[in-house]
């Protein structure tokens, strides 16, 4: 029963680290210890770790969105020369 | 001008090019979703490198993608002072084409139809999301900026777009995730 109930604290504790855990975004990392505690509890629960694989997923599906719509490469180029010309005096 | 005069400016327009390059496809991917079509998206994010360019001076060289989407975040609501709180929300704008979903490989035409409901789905749920929030997750996972790029874009603190952001994906992933089978139904 307490190890039951321990485990479901567990999930809830690292239910509520895991997108930061994925993201590993410089502004909010989780510190060394809550790593190796959330790593160590992957390792045993398939709920959590099936939870993982569904924020990988997400991520992963709605990157794709992005990259079927790619920005126009003519854009860029005209940019780039924008640049340029602000970098070599031509305009300011 | 000096010699030496002239070799700072140099250094500086140098400086500046640097700094900018890297960060053109990205500047351009955000403003699209800012401006809402492609044309003036490009204008902005010139108005915006014109700004930062004027304001190099006062860059502290730390952080160039943030700064930059800052001066793109100011840059856009002056041109639309009257406009609502900034909401990212042409987003219909980046899922232009839905081929079968995520398919790297050519799926069989089961697959395919498989890979289309979920594709389906998934655009449902981030549609129905309060545009606040589809917001932060386009930034973030669409067009792949930090929280802090995020927050810079948005103009709020880094903790927002996190709870944003949490509470999108979340949403998104109740609503696409496969329904267990009664019996293994957590709460």
């Amino acid at each position: 029963m307490i190890t039951a109930v321990r485990q479901l604290l567990t999930c809830h504790w690292t239910s509520h680290r895991v997108q930061r855990y994925l993201d590993a975004d410089p502004d909010a990392h989780l510190a060394p210890d809550e790593v190796a505690r959330l790593e160590a509890h992957l390792a045993a629960c398939e709920r959590c770790t099936d939870l993982v694989a569904q924020h990988k997923a997400l991520h992963w599906a709605l990157s794709t969105w992005s990259r079927r719509s790619p920005v126009d490469p003519a854009s860029v180029d005209r940019v780039r020369r924008f640049v340029d010309e602000l970098s070599d005096g031509s305009r300011s | 001008m000096s010699d030496s005069a002239g070799s700072t400016d140099a250094a500086r327009r140098h400086a500046f090019a640097e700094l900018v390059e890297p960060q053109i496809e990205v500047l351009l991917r955000v403003a699209r979703s800012l401006a809402g079509n492609a044309p003036d998206a490009e204008d902005l994010v010139q108005k915006a490198l014109l700004r930062a360019f004027r304001g190099l001076d006062v860059f502290d060289g730390r952080h160039p993608r943030a700064w930059l989407l800052t001066i793109l975040r100011n840059t856009n609501a002056n041109l639309h002072r009257r406009q609502r709180p900034l909401i990212v929300d042409n987003w219909e704008l980046i899922h232009t084409s839905r081929p079968a979903f995520g398919a790297a490989v050519q799926p069989s035409a089961e697959d395919s139809v498989v890979a289309d409901q979920i594709d389906t789905t998934l655009w449902e749920a981030v549609s129905a999301l309060d545009p606040r929030f589809r917001t932060a997750l386009i930034l973030v996972d669409l067009n792949d900026l930090s929280y802090a790029e995020a927050a810079a874009v948005l103009g709020v603190p880094v903790g927002t777009v996190m709870s944003r952001l949490s509470r999108a994906r979340e949403r998104v992933r109740r609503a696409v995730r496969p329904t267990p089978p009664i019996g293994e139904q957590h709460s």
